[in-house]
């Protein structure tokens, strides 16, 4: 009963966050909403029993993504001044495709009416996790490790000055 | 709760993000949309997924998302010193 509580709560919390960061003019209060939501979403794998990647949530989104981002922001001076242009009818046209594709996503998946689910708390998932991402998905494990190396050679070598053109 | 509710959590917030990622012009803010988007499809893999895999796919996720996000805002930070703007609309050059 809690549970199901929670998980409507910090929905409606991310929602809401994700919501009023669409209309907010200032680029910093619109991170500090965003770690709302991130924030939001990590009580929500609380409360369906993904102890570790609520952890993670909060490490990985709302620590570090979110200090790239305020970084971003605090480096590039231009994002300050840009004013969001009004186009209205790109913003209509960008509203029309969201609630298209929300009432096309919720008409596929009404098949999944007929599947109750009752969240319980368990505290064993960190373990049987741990099995699959060191036995099972080993060697997709380590690959990520070339994914991240590959990423920050390619930031490095994006932001640094060339020396020849 | 059925997991028709799940699914439509996860649907809300992907298309809250999805509409502000349409809308906005500014590219640091759609790249912050695209993390929500990346967020709300997360939500439904832990939400909705076999029980172990589900939640190893989405620390895979993370991984990905991370690496997205930095390479990203390099792009953002040389786009910007070079164009000396970051609404998506006034770039319009390809030359490098």
């Amino acid at each position: 009963m809690i549970l199901n509580a929670s998980i409507y709560l910090f929905a409606a919390l991310a929602m809401l966050a994700t919501l009023l960061m669409i209309f907010q003019r200032s680029p910093v209060k619109a991170a500090m909403l965003m770690l709302a939501a991130l924030l939001a979403t990590a009580g929500l794998y609380l409360a369906l029993s993904a102890q570790l990647l609520a952890a993670l949530q909060v490490i990985l989104y709302a620590g570090a993504i979110m200090i790239l981002f305020i970084v971003a922001i605090s480096v590039t001076p231009q994002a300050w001044r840009d004013r969001p242009s009004p186009g209205r009818l790109r913003r209509l046209l960008g509203l029309a495709v969201a609630t298209i594709i929300l009432t096309e996503l919720l008409k596929v998946s009404t098949a999944l009416r007929q599947l109750t689910v009752s969240p319980e708390f368990s505290e064993t998932g960190t373990l049987a996790l741990a099995r699959e991402l060191f036995g099972r998905f080993a060697f997709q494990f380590e690959l990520l490790s070339l994914v991240l190396l590959a990423s920050i050679v390619g930031a490095v070598a994006l932001t640094a000055k060339r020396k020849t053109l | 709760m059925t997991q028709y509710t799940l699914a439509a959590i996860s649907f809300i917030l992907f298309t809250l993000a999805l509409a502000g990622f349409l809308t906005c012009g500014s590219l640091v803010r759609m790249l912050m949309f695209l993390e929500l988007m990346l967020n709300a499809a997360n939500i439904a893999l832990v939400a909705l997924g076999p029980q172990p895999a589900s939640n190893a796919y989405a620390v895979m996720l993370f991984t990905v998302a991370a690496a997205e996000a930095g390479v990203g805002l390099a792009l953002i930070i040389t786009l910007a010193s070079a164009f000396k703007t970051l609404e998506a609309g006034n770039i319009k050059e390809l030359k490098g």
